[in-house]
């Protein structure tokens, strides 16, 4: 009876006083949590919907006026921007579950806690290797690489290029919250302990 | 109630060695896999640093107008990800060996210094965040080396620096490796914690 009792306690606190500091804990994770989604929610659409049409001018013979040429980037052209709103889409959609699970695990039932702090950690590495995958593949299009021949190509497309900025930052934040998370996480087994 | 509280004591009268050394075995099970798991993290980064230095291929190219061939190289620092990816994973490298070293002198002596071991996991998981950036940052521009953008005319060079290419997917792989190995360092960390709680 006594271990039982205290085991279902074991979760919040030893104290009394762990009460309150668990509902503030626990507050700063929802908190955390509906950030995350709507962090990575506005990211996956801010790249998702990103799209230009634009024309260049190309000079087909020398001695012709140069022709211009209606040019378009979207998202699903570069595979690093589909694998960041792939990541994004995931990672969002891994905040709604665990945002329901985090309200509805109110007695903190310990293997949920657990599995939910799992998923966070691959979360961490799914979005940092999203933000690392679409930023470098973005330093390319700003700066291009003379060793290759690889030119850049945000001089033509200067809104999708800014677009994408913007939509890497959000997840980049989101990537950050989710390590608070983790960190959160953590810091609640260290005082418990 | 009466009954079940002395059997159990009973059975804990009978049984005291297995009941007592359990925990404890279990601990030096968690300490050892841990000094495994960062010996592997270190392990991996300087692997995937020393592949990815030594990735340097030079190549004769006839350029048109010139009667000789002039060599072209690929250098893994020509791309701000690769330089990137190197730094990440020597941070990675370094901090798996003074990691190591901690932990394997807090396996030959328990309990010596708790408080910073357990302050590892925080590391842990900012570490995860690095190496699994550089992984994604790496990985997308091999990827555009190996397959080109025809929408962005960014040609395909794998064909040309084959033994580049090795090299740079060889690292790549070696450090995706690396942060599975932060990812089960942590939940090492965090179940061991878990467990210390005293109920």
């Amino acid at each position: 009876m006594e271990s039982q009792y205290k085991g279902s306690y074991s979760n919040g606190g030893v104290e009394s006083g762990g009460v309150a500091n668990r509902r503030k804990m626990r507050g700063c994770d929802v908190v955390l949590r509906f950030l995350a989604l709507a962090l990575t929610l506005t990211a996956a659409v801010v790249l998702g919907v990103d799209k230009q049409n634009t024309t260049v001018a190309v000079t087909l013979v020398p001695t012709l006026p140069p022709v211009n040429v209606p040019v378009t980037a979207k998202w699903h052209h570069l595979s690093a921007f589909v694998f960041f709103v792939v990541a994004n889409a995931i990672a969002c959609a891994h905040a709604a579950i665990s945002l329901a699970l985090t309200l509805a695990n109110r007695s903190g039932k310990k293997g949920i806690t657990m599995i939910v702090v799992l998923f966070d950690l691959v979360m961490v590495a799914l979005l940092f290797s999203g933000v690392g995958a679409a930023a470098s593949i973005g330093v390319m299009g700003f700066e291009g690489n003379s060793h290759v021949q690889w030119k850049k190509v945000c001089n033509v497309f200067g809104k999708f290029c800014h677009q994408a900025a913007a939509a890497i930052g959000l997840s980049g934040v989101a990537a950050l919250v989710f390590f608070l998370l983790v960190a959160l996480a953590t810091w609640n087994l260290h005082k418990k302990h | 109630m009466a009954t079940t509280y002395t059997s159990e004591t009973e059975k804990v009268a009978a049984a005291p060695p297995p009941e007592t050394r359990a925990p404890a075995k279990k601990a030096h099970t968690f300490a050892l896999a841990e000094v495994v798991l960062r010996f592997l993290l270190f392990a991996s980064g300087l692997v995937a640093v020393l592949v990815m230095v030594t990735s340097k291929q030079t190549k004769y190219l006839s350029v048109p107008g010139i009667p000789y061939k002039i060599p072209r190289s690929a250098v893994f620092d020509h791309s701000p990800a690769f330089i990137y990816f190197v730094a990440a994973l020597s941070v990675a490298g370094f901090y798996g060996l003074i990691t190591t070293l901690f932990s394997l002198y807090a396996l030959i002596k328990p309990g010596c210094c708790p408080k910073v071991l357990s302050h590892f996991v925080i590391f842990d998981v900012l570490l995860l965040g690095i190496v699994a950036s550089a992984t994604g940052s790496g990985g997308a521009v091999a990827y555009i080396g190996l397959k080109g953008n025809k929408y962005v005319n960014w040609g395909k060079i794998c064909h040309m620096y084959g033994d580049f290419c090795k090299h740079v997917g060889a690292s790549i792989a070696v450090s995706l490796f690396g942060s599975v190995i932060l990812v089960l360092l942590v939940l090492l960390s965090i179940h061991s914690l878990s467990k210390r709680i005293p109920k």
